[in-house]
C-alpha cells in the first residue's frame, strides 16, 4: 500500500511524466529474460523484476510501438520501443517471446469446412498453429473486416483468428466463407 | 464448469499419482512453440501440478515450493504461472499457456492452487456454464444442458407436454379439426373421379349425379376452408396463450433469481428468452403444430389409399421422393443463407444509421457530412445489390424447384396415361391418382422442414426451461427468521467477487453501530458499490460472515430484510406512473398524509405542487420530465416513507447543481438521522456528517476513522482530500483547518 504524503509538486511531476513519450533503446534499458520465461528490465532509474510488452497497434503495426509497462492493477508505461528492428537480435527475440505470451491470433491458411446449424457456424480450419475447430454465433458481429480483404473472426470463447487476405483463399474456400463476408 | 476433466486411461497411467487424488484437471492447448497442442492436460493433486504434453509427462511442480499461483489473461489467450517461495516477480515461472477457450477454467484452477498453498481443504467449484456440449461438441445456446443431447431424454418432451397440459380441451378440439381437415382433403380427388368417370365420360351424363358431384366438391372445398380456418384460429390462439403464460412465468422467475444470474448473462439474452423464445413456441403452435397431425394423417392415408388403388404405380411414383426431399432441403438451406446475408446487411445499415444520427452534432461540428453520406450510400448500395440478387434468385429458382419437386407426377401421368389408352384404367382414376401423387409430394416437402422446426422449438424450450429450473442462489433458508433490524452490522473476514476466482473484496472486517453513518471512500472500481451490494444482500459472501444484529444475514427472511432497507442512488429510477405511486413504491398502504409528510421532509413537496398535476403527475419514461435533483428528492421521499433501519446512499448528491444539492443534503440529513447509513461519495465534502470514514483500496479496508483522525494520519484519505481541494484552487492547509 502506498502511504505517501500528498505533495502537489510530486503530483505535477507525475502528470508531466505521463505526458512524456519515453522512447527506449538498449542503451537506456537493459532487457533480460527471467529464468521462468518472463521479461525483466533495468533502466537508469529503476529495476523492474517483471515488465509487460504491449502492442499499441496490434493490427496495423505489430512490430512497432511496443509499450513497456509495469505489471499489476495500476500498470504504468515505462517507455516505448519505437521499432523492434532497431533492437539487437537477442533483445528482439526475448521481447517477441513476451509478445507471443500475450497475443494469440492464429492465422487461417485454409478452410476445410464451415457448417451452420441452429444459430452457430462450425469452422474447421487450418491455421499457422495447426488445425483448429471452433464455433461462432451466426448473425452476430463475430466476423470483423479490418480492411476489404482482411478479417478477424472471434469464436464463442473469444478466441481470435485472422485471415490476412481473403483473396489468398481458393474460390471454393471463399464460397464457404461467403455468408460472413 | 467442470474443473476436473476426466482423463483417458492412457493419460491416467502417466500421472505419478492416482487419478483419485487429482483435484483439478484441465486441457491446455498452446505449446511452447506457439502451435496448437492436442491431448495435453494439466492435473493438480493436493501436492503437485503435473503437465501432460501429447502423451508424455513433461513437467512436475511441487505446490509446497510456491508462494502463489496466478492465471494471467492475455489477448485471446492466457498463462498460468507460479511464484516460488521467497522470490519476487522476476522468479515467476510459466506453467502452461492456453487459448481463450480455457481462460475461465484456469482462473478457477489458479484459485484452487492458491487454496492448496494456504493449506485450505475446501475445493474451488465453478457455477459457470460450459460453452460447448461435452458430449456432442455443439455450442450450447446459453444453457446448462445441450438441447440436442437432452432432447433425446424424456425430459424435454415431458417439458413440452407440461407446458401444454393446462390446455387439454383446446387440444382435443384442435385434434378433431385436424382429423376433419385430413378427411376433407383426402375425399376431394375421390369425388372428382366419380365426376369424370360416372358423369362426364358417360354417353348420356346424368345431370343429377353431376350436380351431386359438383355439390360434393363445393361442399368439400368450403369444408376445407372452414375447417382450416377454425384449426388455424384455435392453434394460433392456443400458441399465444401458451407463450403468454410462459412469458409471465419466465418474467416472475427472473425477478426471483439472484442478481448474479441476471448479471452473468448479456442483457439481451434474458430479454430474448422472454420475448423471442416464447414467440417461437407460439409460432410453432400456429404454423407447425396445427398442420403436423393433419399432414401426417393425410400422408399416411394418402399413401395407403394409393397402394390400395395401384401398388405398382404407387411405388413408381415414389421414385423421386428422395430427390425432391434433397432439393427441398438444399433449396431451403441456400435461401436461408442468402436471406441471412441480406438480414446482416440490413442490420449494418441500421446500426450505421443509429451511429450517425446519435452522433449528428459531432459529425456536423467536424464538417464530416459528406464523408458520412458517402459511407452510407455505399452501405445502402451494397444492401440493394444483395436484395436484388436474392429476389432474382427467388423468382428464377422457386418455380424451377417446384417443377423439380413434382417430377414424380410426370412419371405417374405417363404410366397411368398408358393404362388409360390401353383401357385398363378409367380417366377419372388417372386424375385421382395424379392428385394423390401431387398431394404426397407437397406434404413430403413440407415434412422435410420438420427437423429444423423441431430443433428450433427444442432449443427454445431448453432455453426457457433453463431459466425455470434455476434455483435462486439467494433464497430463504429453512432457518430464516423475521427480524426487526436494530442497525448493528458486522463484516467478519468477508471475501467476495462477482466471479469467485476474481475477488473484489478480501478479508473485510468492520463493525458498525446502530445509527452510525459510514462514509465509503476509494477509487472507482475499488469495491465500494460491491460492499453495498453485500449489505443489501443482493449477493451472498463467498467467505466469512456478514452479521446483522449478530444474526447471519443469510438467516433473515429476504423480503423482511429488504423491506427495512432504503436506497438512494446516483441515477434515480422512477417507474412509469404517478409521483404518488413512485413515493409509495415500497409501502403501497401508506396514507396520503404520510406521503405528503415524507415529500415535505425530502424538500420535494414544493416542486411537486408546481407541476400541473401535482402528486398525480405522470412520470417515467414517457411522462413529465423531472430534473435530476427532483428525481433524487422523490427517491428520498420514497426512502423516508419506508422508514428503513439501514440506509444506503450511493453517490446521492453527485451531478447536481449547487442549489438542489443543498436541498438534498438537508433532506438527507433528516433521512439519515438515527439510521445506520452507508454513503458513497466522490465529493468528499458531502461525507462531512459521517461518523466514520472507511477507505477501500487494494481489495480491502485501508483506513478507518473520523475525518480528523484520517487527516492526521496523512494516509490515502489525506491524499484524496488535499488533491480535491488543490483542484478547486483552495490551499490545502487553509481548508483543512
Amino acid at each position: 500500500m502506498e502511504e505517501k504524503e500528498f505533495d502537489l509538486a510530486e503530483m505535477e511531476k507525475e502528470t508531466e511524466e505521463m505526458l512524456k513519450i519515453n522512447l527506449l533503446d538498449e542503451k537506456k534499458a537493459k532487457f533480460t529474460r527471467t529464468e521462468g520465461g518472463f521479461l525483466s528490465l533495468k533502466t537508469e532509474e529503476k529495476d523492474y523484476p517483471r515488465v509487460l510488452a504491449v502492442r499499441m497497434f496490434p493490427f496495423t503495426d505489430p512490430d512497432r510501438y511496443i509499450s513497456i509497462r509495469t505489471t499489476g492493477e495500476h500498470s504504468k508505461e515505462i517507455g516505448i520501443i519505437e521499432d523492434m528492428k532497431s533492437l539487437s537480435k537477442e533483445v528482439r527475440e526475448i521481447i517477441e517471446e513476451q509478445l507471443s505470451l500475450r497475443y494469440f491470433t492464429p492465422v487461417i491458411t485454409g478452410i476445410n469446412s464451415i457448417k451452420d446449424e441452429y444459430g452457430y457456424a462450425y469452422f474447421d480450419v487450418m491455421t499457422d498453429r495447426g488445425r483448429c475447430r471452433f464455433a461462432i454465433h451466426m448473425g452476430g458481429s463475430d466476423v470483423v473486416h479490418l480492411t476489404e480483404t482482411r478479417i478477424i473472426i472471434t469464436d464463442i470463447d473469444e478466441n481470435r483468428f485472422e485471415i490476412p487476405d481473403i483473396l489468398q483463399l481458393t474460390p471454393a474456400e471463399r464460397k464457404k466463407l461467403d455468408l460472413f463476408l | 464448469m467442470e474443473l476436473r476433466i476426466p482423463l483417458s486411461e492412457k493419460n491416467k497411467k502417466l500421472l505419478p499419482v492416482d487419478f483419485d487424488r487429482v483435484l483439478y484437471c484441465a486441457p491446455y492447448d498452446i505449446g511452447e512453440d506457439g502451435k496448437f497442442l492436442r491431448d495435453s492436460y494439466l492435473a493438480v493433486s493436493d501436492t503437485g501440478i503435473y503437465i501432460l504434453n501429447e502423451g508424455k509427462l513433461t513437467k512436475t511442480f511441487k505446490i509446497a515450493d510456491y508462494d502463489t499461483f496466478k492465471a494471467e489473461v492475455g489477448v485471446s489467450c492466457g498463462i498460468l504461472y507460479g511464484i516460488p517461495k521467497g522470490a519476487d516477480e522476476s522468479g515467476a515461472q510459466i506453467i502452461v499457456k492456453y487459448s481463450s477457450s480455457h481462460l475461465a477454467r484456469y482462473a478457477y484452477i489458479a484459485k484452487g492452487c492458491r487454496f492448496l498453498v494456504e493449506g485450505r481443504k475446501d475445493r474451488v467449484v465453478s457455477e459457470e456454464y460450459e460453452k460447448y456440449c461435452p458430449k456432442c461438441g455443439r455450442a450450447l445456446p446459453g444453457t446448462r444442458t445441450c438441447p440436442r443431447c437432452a432432447g433425446k431424454k424424456e425430459g424435454l418432451i415431458h417439458e413440452l407436454f407440461e407446458m401444454m397440459s393446462p390446455y387439454k380441451p383446446q387440444l382435443f378440439v384442435i385434434f378433431i379439426l385436424m382429423l376433419l381437415a385430413a378427411l376433407t382433403t383426402l375425399l376431394n380427388p375421390e369425388i372428382q373421379k366419380h365426376l369424370i368417370d360416372d358423369v362426364l365420360r358417360k354417353e348420356e351424363g346424368d345431370i343429377r349425379l353431376a350436380m351431386l358431384c359438383l355439390g360434393g366438391m363445393l361442399a368439400m372445398s368450403v369444408g376445407i376452408a372452414v375447417v382450416n380456418l377454425l384449426k388455424n384460429y384455435f392453434c394460433a390462439k392456443l400458441g399465444s396463450v401458451i407463450s403468454m403464460d410462459l412469458r409471465k412465468k419466465l418474467y416472475s422467475k427472473i425477478q426471483l433469481l439472484s442478481l448474479s444470474y441476471v448479471n452473468e448473462r448479456k442483457p439481451g439474452d434474458l430479454m430474448n428468452r422472454i420475448t423471442r423464445d416464447t414467440q417461437r413456441i407460439s409460432d410453432f403452435m400456429g404454423d407447425t403444430f396445427c398442420n403436423l397431425f393433419t399432414v401426417a394423417i393425410i400422408l399416411i392415408c394418402d399413401v395407403a389409399y394409393m397402394l390400395f388403388l395401384d401398388t405398382k404405380l404407387t411405388l413408381i411414383s415414389m421414385v423421386f421422393i428422395p430427390l425432391s426431399v434433397f432439393i427441398s432441403i438444399a433449396f431451403r438451406h441456400n435461401i436461408h443463407r442468402r436471406f441471412h446475408m441480406q438480414w446482416v446487411k440490413d442490420d449494418k445499415i441500421n446500426s450505421d444509421l443509429r451511429d450517425v444520427l446519435s452522433g449528428m452534432s459531432v459529425v456536423k461540428a467536424y464538417g464530416k457530412e459528406e464523408e458520412e453520406s458517402e459511407h452510407f450510400n455505399d452501405t445502402a448500395d451494397d444492401y440493394a445489390k444483395t436484395q436484388r440478387r436474392n429476389e432474382t434468385f427467388w423468382a428464377v429458382f422457386f418455380p424451377l424447384m417446384q417443377f423439380m419437386m413434382g417430377v414424380g407426377i410426370y412419371l405417374v401421368t405417363y404410366f397411368s396415361g398408358k393404362s388409360v389408352l390401353l383401357g385398363t384404367k378409367a380417366p377419372g382414376e388417372l386424375t385421382q391418382f395424379v392428385n394423390y401423387t401431387s398431394m404426397m409430394y407437397m406434404y413430403v416437402g413440407w415434412l422435410s422442414n420438420m427437423p429444423r422446426m423441431l430443433m428450433n422449438l427444442v432449443t427454445s424450450v431448453e432455453r426457457i426451461s433453463d431459466v425455470m429450473q434455476q434455483e435462486p442462489k439467494i433464497a430463504d433458508s429453512e432457518r430464516a427468521v423475521e427480524h426487526k433490524i436494530k442497525g448493528n452490522i458486522e463484516f467478519r473476514d468477508v471475501t467476495f467477487g462477482y466471479k469467485t476466482y476474481e475477488p473484489i473484496l478480501e478479508h473485510i472486517d468492520l463493525k458498525v453501530k446502530p445509527g452510525e453513518m459510514i462514509g465509503l471512500v476509494g477509487a472507482s472500481g475499488a469495491g465500494k458499490s460491491t460492499l453495498i451490494n453485500l449489505i443489501m444482500h443482493l449477493y451472498d459472501v463467498d467467505d466469512g460472515e456478514l452479521l446483522v444484529d449478530g444474526i447471519n444475514i443469510k438467516d433473515i427472511k429476504l423480503a423482511n430484510y429488504h423491506s427495512q432497507i432504503g436506497v438512494v442512488l446516483q441515477e434515480t429510477f422512477l417507474f412509469s406512473g404517478t409521483i404518488l405511486n413512485n413515493i409509495r413504491f415500497a409501502r403501497p398502504e401508506a396514507t396520503t398524509m404520510e406521503v405528503i409528510r415524507a415529500a415535505k421532509m425530502a424538500n420535494a413537496h414544493d416542486f411537486i405542487c408546481k407541476t400541473p398535476d401535482g402528486y398525480n403527475t405522470y412520470v417515467g419514461e414517457k411522462g413529465y420530465n423531472l430534473s435530476g435533483g427532483e428525481r433524487q428528492r422523490i427517491a428520498i421521499a420514497r426512502a423516508i416513507l419506508n422508514d428503513p433501519r439501514i440506509l444506503i446512499l450511493d453517490e446521492a448528491t453527485a451531478s447536481l447543481d449547487t442549489e438542489s444539492e443543498y436541498l438534498i443534503q438537508t433532506a438527507l440529513n433528516r433521512l439519515t438521522e438515527g439510521k445506520t447509513t452507508f454513503a458513497i461519495a466522490h465529493r468528499l465534502s458531502t461525507l462531512k456528517n459521517a461518523n466514520r470514514l472507511v477507505v477501500i483500496d487494494g481489495h480491502g479496508i485501508a483506513e478507518v476513522g473520523s475525518h480528523n483522525e484520517l487527516m492526521e494520519k496523512k494516509g490515502i484519505y489525506y491524499g484524496l482530500v488535499t488533491a480535491q481541494l488543490e483542484m478547486q484552487g483552495t490551499p490545502a492547509t487553509e481548508a483543512i483547518a
